[in-house]
């Protein structure tokens, strides 16, 4: 084994190195997602509410021309239909505006895409499929390898027969005992 | 004769000591501290379990707290383009028929209010949804006596399967507006399926297809280790 640690300690140390942009990708999304009962991990969605001008243009198209240069939207609508008897919906890439055709009232319905997280989670959770499951499942063999290395870096009290080995214990206690715990699946 | 003086690995060791005991002090007051506020502050869950349904059960499931509106919960989102929407009612069914949006709004109105569970843990009271009852475009189409299973298909291969008697109650819609207003983006715009006796992961989002079927066909959750069927009253979250 005193052979075999310094090629260990340099396996552990670079695929450690390689390992980095992948585990904060993986971590950064992993918080973002386990808690995707408290908020939208991929878009910050807002809401806000405009008063058109009345009286409002006549016909459907001419009230979405109204609302946009009203509004000062340069994008072109991708829709513009009737959402209800007196609602008006136009559709624009990341966001909907609804005019209540009474009133002139508008709601504003949008997404902005959170910046790297939407990303970072649309890799976590292999939406993108294809050739990304190879790299998944090398990080994966990845994180194994370093485990298992860092079980045999160190020799003596602070390796696995010391300290080491508690810390591993302990690490192994809180799945097991979570599962005992809590009854398990 | 002793000296008072440590050496400087105890000094380090009792620096490390001071630094662990003291962060982890902070983690358990921090913890405590951030689940006494959350206690105190679900006003909603405790209101919501002193309630009982019309049939005598409790209003708010178990291991539910109770929102003030619906969470996102991500997903692949669809189109929300109504000029891209159509659905499409097939399977074991007498006459397939595939609405688009000027389609789905000529059918009859229903309006209802009824509350929603979410697996995660959260529950939307009182949530008013504005749709087509999904037994009426069953009776439409004429469901074969074989069928005994719903599917609800969803933008880009989600599906969700429901027992046909649960998907054919009066309170199961295909809904275009939430709250008065049309289904945001996040909640499955254009049109979703609410199926309010259920975990909300069956009511599909980005509703693309209704499929009658004679052998269930388990969907995107239920085979991913979430429960088949996901009664919210018997906690029915994972298979």
């Amino acid at each position: 084994m005193t052979r075999l640690r310094p090629w260990l300690r340099a396996l552990h140390r670079d695929l450690g190195y390689l390992a980095v942009g992948l585990t904060v990708v993986y971590a950064l999304s992993g918080l973002a997602v386990n808690h995707i009962s408290d908020w939208d991990p991929n878009f910050d969605n807002y809401e806000a509410h405009h008063q058109l001008t009345l009286p409002l243009a006549a016909g459907d198209a001419a009230l979405a021309d109204q609302l946009l240069r009203e509004l000062a939207v340069a994008e072109k609508p991708t829709d513009v239909y009737r959402s209800d008897t007196d609602e008006v919906s136009v559709l624009l890439d990341n966001r909907t505006f609804h005019v209540d055709t009474r009133s002139g009232a508008v709601l504003e319905d949008g997404q902005r895409p959170r910046f790297l997280l939407r990303v970072a989670n649309w890799l976590h959770l292999n939406r993108g499929k294809k050739a990304w499951t190879y790299v998944a499942d090398g990080y994966a063999a990845f994180l194994l390898i370093l485990a298992t290395t860092g079980l045999f870096m160190l020799p003596g009290r602070k390796g696995l027969i010391g300290r080491g080995g508690v810390l591993v214990a302990l690490g192994v206690a809180v799945p097991v005992l979570y599962v005992t715990l809590s009854g398990g699946p | 004769m002793p000296t008072s003086k440590s050496s400087p690995e105890v000094q380090a060791s009792l620096t490390r000591r001071s630094f662990i005991a003291r962060a982890a002090s902070g983690t358990v007051i921090a913890a405590m501290g951030g689940g006494m506020l959350y206690t105190l502050s679900d006003r909603l869950t405790r209101e919501a379990r002193a309630m009982t349904t019309n049939d005598g059960r409790p209003r708010l499931p178990p291991g539910q707290r109770a929102l003030e509106a619906l969470r996102p919960m991500g997903g692949t989102p669809g189109s929300p383009s109504v000029s891209d929407f159509r659905l499409k009612i097939h399977g074991e069914v007498e006459r397939p028929l595939e609405l688009d949006w000027a389609g789905l709004l000529a059918q009859t109105q229903t309006e209802q209010e009824c509350d929603v569970h979410c697996v995660t843990g959260w529950s939307l009271l009182g949530a008013t949804w504005k749709g087509v009852r999904l037994k009426d475009l069953a009776d439409q189409v004429g469901v074969k006596p074989n069928a005994r299973h719903v599917v609800f298909e969803a933008a880009h291969g989600y599906t969700a399967n429901v027992l046909l008697r649960e998907a054919l109650a009066p309170d199961v819609l295909i809904a275009h507006r939430h709250d008065g207003r049309p289904l945001a983006r996040p909640h499955g715009a254009p049109v979703r399926a609410v199926v309010p006796s259920l975990y909300f992961w069956k009511s599909a989002k980005y509703l693309t297809g209704i499929k009658f079927v004679a052998r269930d066909e388990p969907g995107y959750w239920e085979t991913r280790g979430y429960h088949n069927h996901a009664d919210p009253w018997l906690e029915e979250r994972y298979g």
